[in-house]
C-alpha cells in the first residue's frame, strides 16, 4: 500500500479511537443509544429522544456499566445531559461548528444497531436550517455523507483533530447523517449549568 | 494531532471553497432546485436536462447570493445536458480538467447549491470506460461513474478532481440511479449545438423495429446473426419516402453493420440529417440497397 494511504489510515484510526474513548452506550426504557463524554466527571451529552423511557445504564469506553441521572433535557434541541456516577473518564474536546468548511472530513461514533464503537466516515455536506414561520427559534443541523443508523443517537461526530463538531442525530436518508451542532450543545450546557 | 488526514481535509475544504464561485443554484422544478455550473462569465450556465422540468420563470442562484432569471437556450435530453442564459455577468467560469487524468480510485468531489451555500459530498472513481451511448441515444464522450453520495439537488453540479479542476457533470438520470459524470468534450459539443442552432440534431428515420436472429445462409452472406425487423413504418416518413416496407430486415447503414435498437440510434446523428443515406434490407431473403434521406427527430 502506498506511504500515504498507510499514513492516511493510521491517522483516522487515532482520530477514531480518540473519539471512542469518550463514547458511552446508554440503555434506556425504550432501547438503546450513544452519549458524548464532555467531562471527566461523568458528564454525558446525548439526544433527548434517547433517554426517552428513562435511563437504565450507562456502558463506559472500558465496559463497566454505571448508574446516570438524567439533570438537563431540552426537547426542542433534542439534547439531554447526564450524570453518570464516575471519574476519570476521557472527555471529548470540543470544535467549532461555526468554522466548519463544506467537503471537510468527519467522523461518527456510535453503538449503530448495539454495535459498540461502530464508525461512519464522510465530509461535512453543509448546514441545514429548519425553516419556521411562526417566528420561533431556528433549529440548524450539520449534514454529512455519513451512514447514521438507529443507534448513533447521542454519540459525537468529530472533525479531523477529533474535536466534537456535533452530537448525531438523525438519518435523512441512507446516505445523509444530521447532527445537533455542537455550538448548540454548548448553549444547552451554558443554560442548563451556567459554565 | 493528524498531519496527512488534517492536510488531506483542509485541501477539501479549499477546493470546494475555490469551485464554489463558478456553482450556482437552478430553480427550474416544484421540488427542491439544483445545481448548475458557470460555463461563461456571461451568463451561460449548465446543468442537468432532467432537473430543469419547465422552460419559463427559471430562477439562477448566484454565488453572491443573487438571484437572476434566466431562459433556456436549448436541451439535449439524451445527454442529459440543459443550457441557461442568465441575466448575469462577470460570473467565475469553471475551471475544466482533462477527463483522461482520471483514474478508477481516484477521490472525487461531488459539489451542488442546492440551497444558497455549496454542498459538499466525496468519493472515489469507481469505474471508467469508453465513449458510451446513453438509453436514449445520447453520444458521452466517456464512462465515468463514481460512488459520491448524490444529495438531492446535486444534479446538474460538477464533479470535482483532487486538482480543484470540474471533471464532468454529475447526473443520476443516466446510468438508473448511478451518479454518472458527463465529459467536458460531451457538454461542449452539446453546448455548441444549443447555442448555434437553439438544439442538438438527431437524424430520424421513422420505423420501429425489433431485433431478430437471422437464418444460416443469410447471416453468413451479410456476416452478422441479428438485424431489426421492421415492425412499423410512419407514412410519410423519411423511410416510407426511402420504400422501406414494413417486415424488411434492417442489417446496415451506409456499410455499417445495424445489429440491434441501439446501434441504429446510434448511427443517426445530427450530421446525417437532410442527407441520403444507404440502408442494407433483407426482403423475401435479398439482400437490397435502399437511399434514404434522413429527417430530423422533432
Amino acid at each position: 500500500m502506498p506511504a500515504v494511504l498507510d499514513e492516511l489510515n493510521n491517522e483516522i484510526a487515532r482520530t477514531v479511537n480518540e473519539a471512542e474513548r469518550a463514547l458511552v452506550h446508554i440503555q434506556s426504557g425504550t432501547g438503546f443509544g450513544s452519549g458524548t463524554v464532555v467531562h471527566a466527571d461523568g458528564l454525558i451529552v446525548t439526544n433527548a429522544h434517547v433517554i426517552g423511557g428513562g435511563v437504565k445504564k450507562v456502558s463506559l469506553p472500558d465496559g463497566k456499566s454505571v448508574e446516570a441521572r438524567v439533570v438537563a433535557c431540552d426537547r426542542y434541541y433534542d439534547l439531554a445531559a447526564l450524570s453518570a456516577s464516575a471519574t476519570g473518564l476521557a472527555p471529548i474536546a470540543l470544535g467549532d461548528s461555526d468554522q466548519l468548511k463544506s467537503g471537510q472530513f468527519v467522523f461518527a461514533v456510535g453503538n449503530p444497531w448495539g454495535v459498540p464503537g461502530a464508525v461512519t466516515a464522510g465530509v461535512y455536506i453543509g448546514k441545514r436550517r429548519e425553516l419556521r414561520r411562526d417566528g420561533g427559534p431556528e433549529r440548524e443541523w450539520l449534514a454529512a455523507s455519513i451512514h447514521v443508523r438507529p443507534g448513533h443517537s447521542g454519540g459525537p461526530l468529530v472533525d479531523a483533530d477529533g474535536r466534537l463538531i456535533g452530537i448525531n442525530t438523525m438519518m435523512a436518508g441512507l446516505d445523509v447523517g444530521l447532527a445537533v451542532p455542537v455550538s448548540a450543545v454548548k448553549r444547552f450546557l451554558k443554560e442548563a449549568f451556567g459554565v | 494531532m493528524s498531519n496527512i488526514l488534517g492536510t488531506l481535509s483542509e485541501n477539501l475544504a479549499a477546493t470546494v471553497e475555490q469551485a464554489g464561485p463558478s456553482i450556482v443554484r437552478v430553480d427550474a422544478r416544484s421540488r427542491l432546485p439544483a445545481s448548475g455550473v458557470v460555463w461563461s462569465a456571461d451568463g451561460i450556465i449548465v446543468t442537468a436536462s432532467h432537473v430543469v422540468e419547465r422552460d419559463e420563470s427559471i430562477t439562477i442562484g448566484l454565488p453572491n447570493g443573487e438571484s437572476a432569471p434566466a431562459s433556456l437556450a436549448g436541451r439535449d435530453p439524451t445527454t442529459d445536458i440543459a443550457v441557461l442564459r442568465a441575466q448575469a455577468s462577470g460570473l467565475a467560469k469553471g475551471t475544466w480538467g482533462e477527463h483522461t487524468t482520471l483514474r478508477v480510485g481516484h477521490i472525487v468531489l461531488a459539489l451542488g447549491r442546492p440551497g444558497r451555500t455549496v454542498q459538499a459530498t466525496i468519493g472515489v472513481v469507481s469505474a471508467l470506460s469508453d465513449a458510451w451511448r446513453t438509453a436514449a441515444g445520447g453520444r458521452i464522450d466517456r464512462y465515468i461513474q463514481t460512488d459520491v453520495t448524490m444529495y438531492p439537488g446535486f444534479s446538474g453540479g460538477p464533479l470535482v478532481n483532487g486538482a480543484g479542476q470540474f471533471a464532468g457533470l454529475n447526473s443520476t438520470a443516466l446510468a438508473r440511479g448511478a451518479p454518472v459524470a458527463i465529459p467536458h468534450a460531451t457538454i461542449s459539443r452539446v453546448v455548441e449545438a444549443i447555442l448555434t442552432h437553439g438544439r442538438v440534431k438527431r437524424g430520424y428515420l421513422g420505423v420501429g423495429t425489433y431485433p431478430v436472429r437471422l437464418q444460416g445462409a443469410l447471416a453468413q452472406q451479410v456476416k452478422q446473426e441479428t438485424g431489426l425487423l421492421i415492425n412499423s413504418v410512419e407514412p410519410g416518413s423519411p423511410a416510407d419516402n426511402g420504400g422501406v416496407l414494413l417486415g424488411d430486415i434492417i442489417v446496415a447503414l451506409d456499410k455499417q453493420p445495424v445489429r440491434f435498437p441501439n446501434e441504429l440510434l446510434a448511427s443517426l446523428g445530427g450530421e446525417r440529417v437532410g442527407k441520403a443515406s444507404q440502408i442494407t434490407v433483407v426482403r423475401g431473403g435479398q439482400v437490397r440497397e435502399l437511399s434514404v434521406v434522413v429527417g430530423e427527430r422533432t
